[in-house]
């Protein structure tokens, strides 16, 4: 018997009996709609309600609000009896505003106008009138001030504390309120960038010579090709330098990071250079060491770093002044550590300052 | 096509390995920065009341400090911290420093004394320190003298300290002699007194009955070459300074004498000697013989002043037309000029370092003391005013004593000195007037 017709039948009946019982043809429910009643109006309450309203009136003339009457004496100030905490410091405490300090004039003095008498001082404020100004600075010559730096700082009013790190007064301020003590002003030590002798032709501060550029560093000797040798021993070879010059070398000396930038290096020139005191008169003055000296981590002078490496000009005794100079000068700047990029520690852990006094010889 | 090969792969490590090398070697390198620019300011310093060994030494032992503070400071080179601002105190010259608090007023220099006393003799002794090196700078020094020599043990330490210090040689344990002046303008009276450089213990050579210029001390400090006009013309006279007692040098009928000043050695005189209306330099063994002319010019030649070796002589001359400097070998001979500059020089002065003249310049209307090099260059002038004259060295070369008179009639006259660099201007105390200065060596 074929039983493929028949599994076809039973098949075929059973799916014709779903779709007929199972409701394959039935119709899907109709959406239910929402019904809102309205009501009908007739055309004139339509009319009525379609005509546009007038719009309001424009009066052109509106009167001039009444002015205050101005008065003649300004009201009190009500007094009062106890003044606030922590706004207002004592006024003969307090110095000058730093900024109201007459200006540097770095103008050199003109050729007739040496005096006997040293430049006038511009006078500080009074001590009890901290509104009262000092006078601006007139004289074009520069001031004569026992510290003689390139960069010139005027003289700090009387009672302001001289100090390293400056600090900016702290102004009376109703958002300061809560502030307890209120910050002194500071500033930093009196400088001239000139000497001023007293003769009316004071020598030129202008360098007569510069530093000659250190010489460009040797470039890297080519491989020497020869005609005979093989491939295996050039392979060889080349790769036996880069092994010595790997064994050559610390493995702790690795670069960790791109060399100091110029404004990097150049921050720290200037921090030495404000410690660096040189005696012009003296015959250390005509001495260039160069001094080697190791950082730590956080840029602090490692103790017994300091060495004279080299020296030019000038007898022993001259050179030891040189280099006991510069090395106080780098001991004394570096205060909390020489603030240089940690990222870049391996390039400034060892260092080379070379302290030439040729330009200030002239100043 | 092996060398091919053998090439490209040579290439290939080079361009792989040698930036590697370069790059190791670059680390091997320390950082390289060139310090050109420096302040110029005093070393600040601190000097603790030296400490009394004994009840006797208590009146000396601050008065010893104070000097040698006040020779310190006097050089502009250095700048004593107030004792207000001391952290530690010193109440044992054996006991340790304590480096760190002085490190924290900035006191780079530390100076600790003792001073003891027994009967009229007084013991001073002391040690530097170098606060930021943490170390004494040189050994300890001890000096011994009178009670009435304690300024000269007090200069004698800050000497000492000077030298270690600035790597030179000091001048606080020196002598000035000096003309004092005393009267009005048109009548004033002038004798010789020698005074410390400082100042103090001023004492008179000589009466004011006779004119008195230009003295000149010599090489050893015990005698004075000076000028008189007690026989109404110019004169040389050398006194001895221990016993005041004076000879003529160079007594020659119908000439006039002046402008003497000693040779490095002590033995020759060279000065100026004026006969017919000229004048003309001449030298002379101190202890006698024929003078020998030096210059043979129609013109005037003065103030001959040997260099430190003894071998050349720089003086002022007139020959050109115009007051100028010149330097001549010791002998005599040829001369060269050396100043160029506008305006007329005169007084040169041989640095005792042998490397500058200090000379008086006279220039539209003001008077100058300035120093330049052998040849003229650099020629730097230090003060400006209506007359400063007569340039002395320090006995290191390092400072200018002079003469300053004020304008006007009553004008006075003052001692002034000034460093070589033109900084630390200052006057010299001296009793009443004071002009003409010459400045000893240091004292032995």
């Amino acid at each position: 018997m074929d039983s493929g017709p028949l599994i076809s039948g039973i098949g075929h009946g059973a799916l014709l009996a779903w779709a007929l019982i199972g409701g394959l043809f039935s119709r899907a429910p109709e959406d239910t709609f929402e019904v809102s009643e309205v009501s009908i109006i007739s055309a004139e309450e339509f009319a009525a309600l379609s005509t546009p309203q007038p719009s309001p009136d424009v009066e052109v003339n509106i009167p001039t609000p009444p002015q205050p009457e101005i008065e003649d004496t300004p009201p009190e100030t009500p007094v009062v009896e106890t003044p606030p905490e922590v706004q207002q410091p004592p006024v003969e405490e307090t110095p000058p505003p730093a900024e109201e300090a007459p200006e540097v004039v770095e103008t050199p003095p003109p050729a007739t106008e040496v005096e006997d008498t040293p430049p006038e001082t511009p006078l500080p404020p009074a001590q009890d009138n901290p509104v009262v100004l000092a006078p601006p600075a007139e004289i074009a010559t520069p001031r004569p001030a026992p510290r003689v730096a390139p960069t010139p700082v005027v003289a700090p009013p009387p009672d302001t504390e001289v100090a390293e790190d400056v600090v900016e007064e702290a102004s009376p301020d109703a958002d300061t309120q809560a502030q307890n003590e209120p910050d002194e002003a500071t500033a930093p030590e009196e400088a001239t960038d000139v000497i001023v002798t007293e003769a009316d032709e004071p020598p030129s501060s202008a360098p007569t010579s510069s530093a000659r550029p250190s010489a460009r560093p040797k470039r890297p000797t080519p491989p020497v090709e020869t005609a005979d040798s093989s491939t295996s021993d050039a392979i060889n070879a080349a790769l036996a330098d880069v092994q010595a010059e790997d064994n050559a070398a610390p493995a702790t000396t690795a670069p960790t990071g791109p060399p100091l930038s110029f404004g990097e290096k150049d921050a720290l020139r200037v921090a030495v250079s404000n410690c660096w005191a040189v005696d012009v008169g003296g015959t250390s003055s005509r001495v260039t060491v160069v001094v080697g000296v190791s950082l730590d981590r956080e840029g602090k002078v490692i103790k017994g770093s300091l060495q004279l490496i080299g020296s030019e000009g000038g007898d022993d005794a001259a050179v030891a002044v040189a280099f006991r100079n510069a090395r106080s000068a780098i001991i004394r700047c570096q205060k909390g550590g020489y603030k240089l990029p940690i990222e870049k520690y391996s390039h400034w852990r060892e260092i080379e300052m070379t302290f030439n006094p040729e330009k200030m010889r002239i100043k | 096509m092996k060398h091919l090969v053998t090439s490209i792969l040579t290439l290939f490590l080079a361009l792989v390995a040698l930036p590697i090398v370069v790059v190791t070697n670059a680390q091997a390198e320390p950082l390289r920065i060139i310090i050109d620019d420096g302040v110029i300011e005093p070393l600040p310093f601190a000097v603790p009341d030296f400490v009394a060994e004994n009840a006797e030494a208590s009146e000396y032992a601050a008065k010893i400090a104070r000097v040698v503070a006040a020779d310190l400071s006097g050089t502009g080179l250095f700048r004593e911290i107030s004792k207000d601002a001391f952290i530690s105190t010193v109440t044992s010259f054996d006991s340790p420093v304590q480096y760190a608090d002085w490190k924290a007023i900035n006191a780079q220099a530390l100076i600790v004394g003792a001073v003891n006393v027994s009967g009229n003799k007084v013991t001073v002794k002391f040690r530097l320190f170098d606060v930021f090196s943490g170390a004494p700078l040189g050994e300890g020094l001890q000096f011994g003298g009178t009670t009435t020599s304690w300024r000269r043990m007090a200069h004698k330490v800050a000497d000492a300290a000077y030298s270690r210090i600035t790597g030179e040689g000091a001048y606080f344990d020196s002598r000035v002699v000096f003309v004092s002046e005393t009267g009005p303008k048109n009548d004033r009276k002038k004798r010789l007194a020698i005074m410390d450089y400082d100042g103090a213990g001023v004492q008179y050579l000589t009466d004011s009955q006779s004119l008195v210029l230009a003295p000149r001390f010599s090489p050893t400090g015990d005698r004075v070459l000076y000028t008189s006009y007690e026989t109404g013309f110019p004169k040389i006279y050398v006194l001895d300074v221990a016993s005041v007692g004076r000879q003529a040098l160079a007594d020659q009928p119908g000439t006039m004498t002046f402008a003497p000043r000693f040779s490095p050695n002590g033995q020759t005189v060279v000065y100026s000697l004026s006969s017919g209306g000229n004048t003309d330099i001449y030298r002379m063994e101190i202890g006698g013989g024929a003078p020998v002319r030096l210059t043979s010019e129609p013109s005037i030649e003065t103030a001959p002043s040997f260099s430190p070796d003894g071998k050349q002589i720089v003086f002022e001359s007139d020959r050109s037309g115009n007051q100028q400097l010149y330097i001549m070998p010791a002998n005599g001979g040829a001369a060269q000029r050396i100043s160029f500059g506008s305006g007329r020089y005169g007084t040169p002065v041989w640095s005792p370092r042998g490397d500058l003249v200090a000379f008086t310049k006279q220039n539209k209307g003001r008077f100058h003391i300035g120093v330049m090099r052998l040849d003229g260059s650099e020629e730097r002038l230090l003060t400006a005013s209506f007359l400063d004259e007569g340039p002395s060295w320090s006995p290191n070369g390092r400072v200018i004593m002079f003469m300053r008179e004020s304008a006007g009639a009553g004008g006075a006259v003052s001692l002034y000195s000034v460093d070589i660099s033109g900084r630390n201007l200052r006057p010299v105390p001296a009793e009443g007037g004071a002009s003409d200065p010459s400045w000893s060596p240091l004292l032995k």
